[in-house]
Order: C-alpha cells, then sequence, then structure tokens
C-alpha cells in the first residue's frame, strides 16, 4: 500500500491543456473518486497515476518514491478498465493468474491466490471458462480479480461500472466497498457517476475541465458546495437553481425573480441589487396542498404556489416536478401525498439549507 | 406480391445459377484432366461424359510417367519435348517451397510492422503506412526488368530464395495492411491491462494480442499462400531451371500444339495443396475471437 502525491500535474495535448497544475495527495488506504463530466481530465489523470499516459510536467509520488519514470509494469498498481480488457483467449484462472505467471511466481501460490480472489468474489464455479462464455458482472469481477491478486500499492478504476445495469451496477458498488474495507488498499476510483461517488468515497475529488472544483469527504460536499457547478453536479434530482436579484422591503433581504419572492436566510452575505443564484435541494423544498402556515409573525416566511408538472413516485420518495414562476423546480417528499399532473403545488424552502452562489462569480457566498 | 414459398423457390434457382457459373470452369478443367486425348480434340462434337476416364495425364505429370509407354504405341501425343517435359514434381516441390517460406516471411514480417504501426505513436506513421500501400500500386511487370538486373547482379536469379523475395516484397503490404486492421480490432486497453500486469511490450504482443488475432493471421496466410500459388509473372522471368506450376504449365503449349490433358492435370492437382491449407488454417478463419474480451 502506498499514499500517492501529485504535483503540479500537467497535460498538454500539443497546444491544448487537458490537465491544469494539479495538487492532491492520497493517503495511504483511502478510497478517492475523481468525479466529473466527460471530458474533464479524470481518466487522464488515472491513466497518468498509472503510467500510461506521458506527465508533461508536474511529478507523481507512491509514498515519497517519484514515479514519473517508472513504466507501469514497474508501478506495482492494479487497473481496471470501463470495457474489462480481458484476456480473450485465456480461462478465468489464466487471466488471474497472468501477472504472477510474468513474475514467474511459484506456481502453487499462483493457484493459492486466484482461489482466495475467486472466493472473494464468486468466480469459483467460472475458473476454466473463457471470458465469452461470462456475463457482464462477472466478466467485471475477473477484472477485479485480475487486480487484486497483485497485492498492489494502489488499485485504480476506470469507470469500470458504467456497462453494467442498473442492478449490477448497485450489487457491484457494495462490492468494490467491502472489498476496499477488507484490504485496505489505495484505492483511485474515476466515475462520472455522483451517486457512485456520494456512496463508495471517502474523498471525492471534483473536476471540470482539467481543474479541480473542490475535494472532501461526500457529505461535505453535498452540504457545502463551493460553486454553483459541484452544487448542481452532485445530487439527484439536482440542487433547483434559481437565477434571481436580491431585493429589500422594509429592511427585509428577499430574493426576487419576476412574481416570484423567496426568503433568503437570516445573516446572508448579500446586498439589495446583488445577482444571485438561489440553490435549494429537492429534498429541502418543502411541498403542500395548500398554504402552509408556519406559526410565526415574521413576514419572511412565504409560500410560493406553482402547478405540478410531473410526479415520480420512487417507491420510498415521491419526486414532484413543478414550474414555479416559469422556473422548473423538483421537491422531494417522503409523505405519500397524491399529486396529478395540473395541480396547485405550494412551495417552502428550507431556510436553513438554501445555498446562495454569486450571480458573476458562481461561487458560494 | 410471390408468396414466401415461391421466393424462396426463386432464392435457390438464383443460387443455383450463380455457384454453376462459377464452378463450371473449374469442374470443366478437372473433367479434361481425366478424359483421353480422344476426348479432348474430338473435331465432331464436345465430349462431356461419355468417355472412358483415364489417369494418363496425372500419371505424366504428378507421378513422372513416361507419356509413350501410357498410351500403348500410339502417337497420343502431339508435343515433341524430351523425356521428363511433362514431369511436374519439381515444380510442384518448388512452388510449395516457394509459397509457403513466402507466406511465413510475409506474414512475420507484417506482423511485426502491423503491430508496431496499430500500437505506437511515432512520427510519419501514416505517411508510412500509405507509402507502404503505394508499393501495391505498380503492377509488378512494372518492376520485373529492374528486377532482374538487380537479382541477376546478387546471384539470386533462378534461386528459390530470390522468389521467396520477390514474392515476400509483392506480399509485405497487403499483409501489413490486413494485420494491421485485425489489430486495430483488438482495444489498445488489452494491451495496458497487460503492462500493468507486468508485461513488457513484447510480452504484450505475443502473449496477448497476437493470440487474439489467430483468425486475422490465418486469412492473411492464406492470402499470401494464394498469391504467391499462382503468381506467374516475376517466377517466369526471375528464373530458367526452377519452374513453379504456373511457369511450367504454359510449357505445356508447344509449338505443336496445347497439351489440355497435361495442362488441366497439373492445373486440378496444383488446387490441392492451396485447398489443403485452407482447410488447415480455416479453423482459425472465424470472426470473434476476442469476443468476451470486452463489453461489446
Amino acid at each position: 500500500m502506498a499514499s500517492v502525491k501529485i504535483s503540479k500535474l500537467e497535460k498538454q495535448y500539443g497546444a491544448v491543456k487537458v490537465l491544469h497544475s494539479l495538487n492532491l495527495e492520497f493517503a495511504d488506504g483511502k478510497f478517492v473518486v475523481l468525479l466529473g463530466p466527460s471530458g474533464c481530465g479524470k481518466s487522464t489523470l488515472l491513466r497518468m497515476i498509472a503510467g500510461l499516459e506521458s506527465i508533461s510536467s508536474g511529478d507523481v509520488y507512491f509514498d515519497d518514491v517519484r514515479v514519473n519514470d517508472i513504466h507501469s509494469k514497474d508501478r506495482n498498481v492494479a487497473m481496471v478498465f470501463q470495457n474489462y480488457a480481458l484476456y480473450a483467449h485465456m480461462s478465468v484462472r489464466k487471466n488471474m493468474a497472468f501477472s504472477m505467471r510474468l513474475k514467474k511466481v511459484d506456481k502453487k501460490i499462483q493457484d493459492e491466490k486466484v482461489a482466495w480472489a475467486s472466493s472473494i468474489l464468486g468466480l469459483d464455479d467460472y475458473l476454466d471458462r473463457l471470458p465469452k462464455e461470462l456475463s457482464g458482472g462477472q466478466r467485471q469481477r475477473v477484472a477485479m480479480g485480475r487486480a487484486i491478486v497483485r497485492d498492489p500499492d494502489v488499485f485504480l478504476f476506470d469507470e469500470p461500472l458504467s456497462n453494467l445495469d442498473a442492478k449490477l451496477r448497485v450489487q457491484m458498488r457494495t462490492e468494490i466497498k467491502d472489498l476496499h474495507q477488507r484490504l485496505k488498499t489505495t484505492t483511485v476510483y474515476v466515475t462520472h457517476d455522483q451517486i457512485e461517488a456520494m456512496t463508495m468515497a471517502d474523498e471525492v475529488i471534483i473536476m471540470r475541465d482539467g481543474r479541480i472544483e473542490q475535494s472532501g469527504s461526500p457529505m461535505e460536499i453535498y452540504d457545502r458546495p463551493d460553486n454553483l457547478f459541484v452544487a448542481q453536479f452532485i445530487g439527484s434530482p439536482g440542487m433547483n437553481i434559481i437565477e434571481c436579484q436580491v431585493a429589500e422591503d422594509s429592511g427585509v433581504l428577499y430574493a426576487v425573480l419576476d412574481t416570484l419572492c423567496l426568503p433568503l436566510p437570516v445573516n446572508s452575505n448579500v446586498s439589495p441589487g446583488q445577482k444571485i443564484y438561489y440553490g435549494i435541494r429537492p429534498e429541502h423544498l418543502i411541498a403542500a396542498k395548500a398554504p402552509m402556515s408556519f406559526g410565526s409573525s415574521s413576514e419572511r416566511l412565504k409560500t410560493e404556489s406553482g402547478v405540478v408538472r410531473v410526479v415520480e413516485p420512487t417507491g420510498p420518495e415521491i419526486h414532484v416536478y413543478a414550474k414555479l414562476a416559469g422556473q422548473d423546480v423538483c421537491s422531494i417528499s417522503r409523505e405519500r401525498i397524491m399529486w396529478a399532473p395540473g395541480d396547485e403545488i405550494f412551495l417552502q424552502p428550507d431556510l436553513q439549507h438554501v445555498h446562495l452562489f454569486d450571480g458573476e462569480t458562481q461561487i458560494a457566498l | 406480391m410471390p408468396s414466401s414459398a415461391s421466393k424462396s423457390v426463386l432464392r435457390y434457382l438464383v443460387s443455383i445459377f450463380v455457384v454453376a457459373v462459377f464452378v463450371f470452369p473449374i469442374a470443366w478443367f478437372a473433367l479434361t484432366s481425366i478424359k483421353p486425348i480422344s476426348a479432348v480434340f474430338n473435331k465432331d462434337r464436345v465430349v462431356v461424359f461419355d468417355f472412358k476416364p483415364t489417369f494418363d495425364n496425372y500419371r505424366v505429370t504428378v507421378l513422372g510417367g513416361e507419356k509413350e509407354n501410357l498410351v500403348g504405341g500410339q502417337s497420343a501425343s502431339m508435343g515433341t519435348s524430351g523425356k521428363g517435359a511433362y514431369d511436374g514434381r519439381g515444380s510442384i516441390m518448388s512452388s510449395l517451397i516457394i509459397a509457403v517460406s513466402s507466406t511465413f516471411l510475409a506474414t512475420f514480417l507484417a506482423l511485426l510492422a502491423a503491430y508496431a504501426l496499430s500500437r505506437m505513436k511515432f512520427w510519419g506513421s501514416q505517411g508510412y503506412l500509405n507509402w507502404v500501400l503505394s508499393q501495391r500500386f505498380l503492377p509488378p511487370v512494372a518492376i520485373i526488368i529492374p528486377l532482374v538486373f538487380i537479382f541477376h547482379d546478387l546471384g539470386l536469379r533462378d534461386t528459390h530464395l530470390g522468389i521467396i523475395i520477390a514474392h515476400t516484397l509483392i506480399n509485405i503490404p497487403i499483409a501489413l495492411l490486413l494485420l494491421k486492421s485485425f489489430f486495430d480490432d483488438v482495444p489498445i486497453e488489452i494491451d495496458q491491462a497487460a503492462m500493468i500486469d507486468g508485461a513488457t511490450r513484447f510480452q504484450c504482443f505475443y502473449l496477448v494480442v497476437l493470440p487474439m488475432i489467430r483468425g486475422g493471421i490465418a486469412a492473411t496466410a492464406v492470402l499470401c499462400f494464394i498469391f504467391s500459388w499462382t503468381e506467374f509473372i516475376l517466377s517466369l522471368f526471375l528464373t530458367n531451371t526452377i519452374r513453379t506450376i504456373p511457369v511450367k504449365i504454359t510449357t505445356f503449349v508447344t509449338s505443336t500444339g496445347s497439351e489440355w490433358g497435361y495442362i488441366s492435370a497439373l492445373g486440378t492437382a496444383a488446387i490441392i495443396p492451396g485447398f489443403i491449407f485452407i482447410l488447415l488454417v480455416q479453423n482459425h478463419l472465424v470472426r470473434g475471437l476476442t469476443m468476451g474480451a470486452i463489453k461489446d
């Protein structure tokens, strides 16, 4: 096992810079997820850690050893690819034992390791099959088996679940996390699926256009996004964002858009006339069939009325998509209120969970 | 609209017709090879099946039998060439040596080049590929005269090695392009996975990628073999005594007439090695050898 340190790392393809001076440190044994939309450079970063991509400038360290000039095969990393990249002409057993065969590991130890990995991954009955005789989930497990028999310093996962169907993906997510908890190997995991990032990571690093937007624990990022991009990227359904302007009415500040007048948390760091993005997560946008009474004399708490567009019951929750003064918003509630498209809906943001972003810089206020 | 039954009948009729058109010349050729000379050269009518089959033509061309002894003193042949002029055994051996060797060489060299061109990024690789392809723009006959002089000076004229080299040179471009496309079909992640597993570049090549394109290698080898086996013009110009089968057969057309019986016998016999070669490799001529490597 090893910690990974990245210092002023840059990647350039001709005149195009895809990574801009990245500085990161992954502690030994941590599960780190690189998250971002496609083209943000997360896979490139992973491949640079693996040694599959040359480094334009900057350094990569494993523990305190600079690995820039060390060939992939000598870095002692293991990687699981998005498309599995199995050796199609070899049986599952040979696929898993391939790295040990190259190192000329004793045959008995090879067999033991393969047996260990296959029992962890539930592949015992498939050891003599060819990859083409396996299902997608089994192939993915073979790819993981090939990685874990290595005792690598670092595990690298490049969107390993994106080719699996939804149910299997959830199952494999748990298996990978379980595996990490057992092996405690430093893991770098690339994905564009924020649910995977949220559920699996010790630390999430959100990237956009070759830069790091924010890093931190999943809940930190969810609760305190640094900027509008992170706020919108994390969470499903995404955070409701309403672009509005701060207005003052008898000493109280509101966020106003046309007829919409949204309350602002006390002590908000805004001033009248300022353009802001008003963000509220769906579960913090409380919905009711009638105007809500808050039992407070404060005028600041005000219910807005809108029209229900689409209703999506997920089982435990009901997602209601509504139009609020021309804006699309979503509200999630665990109460079983029966909504129908066209119904009038009254919405009230939970002021403790309102996120405000500057209208210009898009940075959290 | 025709019913599906009549449609399928029509489909069968058309396919039978197409197959017949393609098979007829070969069948006629093979039939000629077992006809007695009287049936081949019947001036009054075309003899199709009403003849007494004979294997004399094969005995002379493939087994090296004496032609005079075979027809019981009758003057069955028109040619007056010397003893052994119709013996094709040496030609079959030469053709085999040349075709097998040049196929092996061309495929082997093209494999190394194709892997490099498919996997490694280097300056001028696309230009190089275009240049290689351009080597097939010229028909071989266009380079025959310089080639004859060069081979003469190098002492390669009229040697097996000479023709092997010539056929290899002609085959490499097409083999390279074909194999490159097969390598391109194998995702680069497979190489990368192998490298991360600790393989050197060469181990990636021969332990991982090469076995995955067996089918492509077999197909390429078949093409090279067939080219070399049937190639005529280079072999004709580059040899005097070594005669490949196509060149040998042309010598059966003499000033006094064409020995159709011998031509068809050696020609039919010449189909067989190619046929065996293809049978041997056809197990590998299946698509989908990379199946299962990646998510399809």
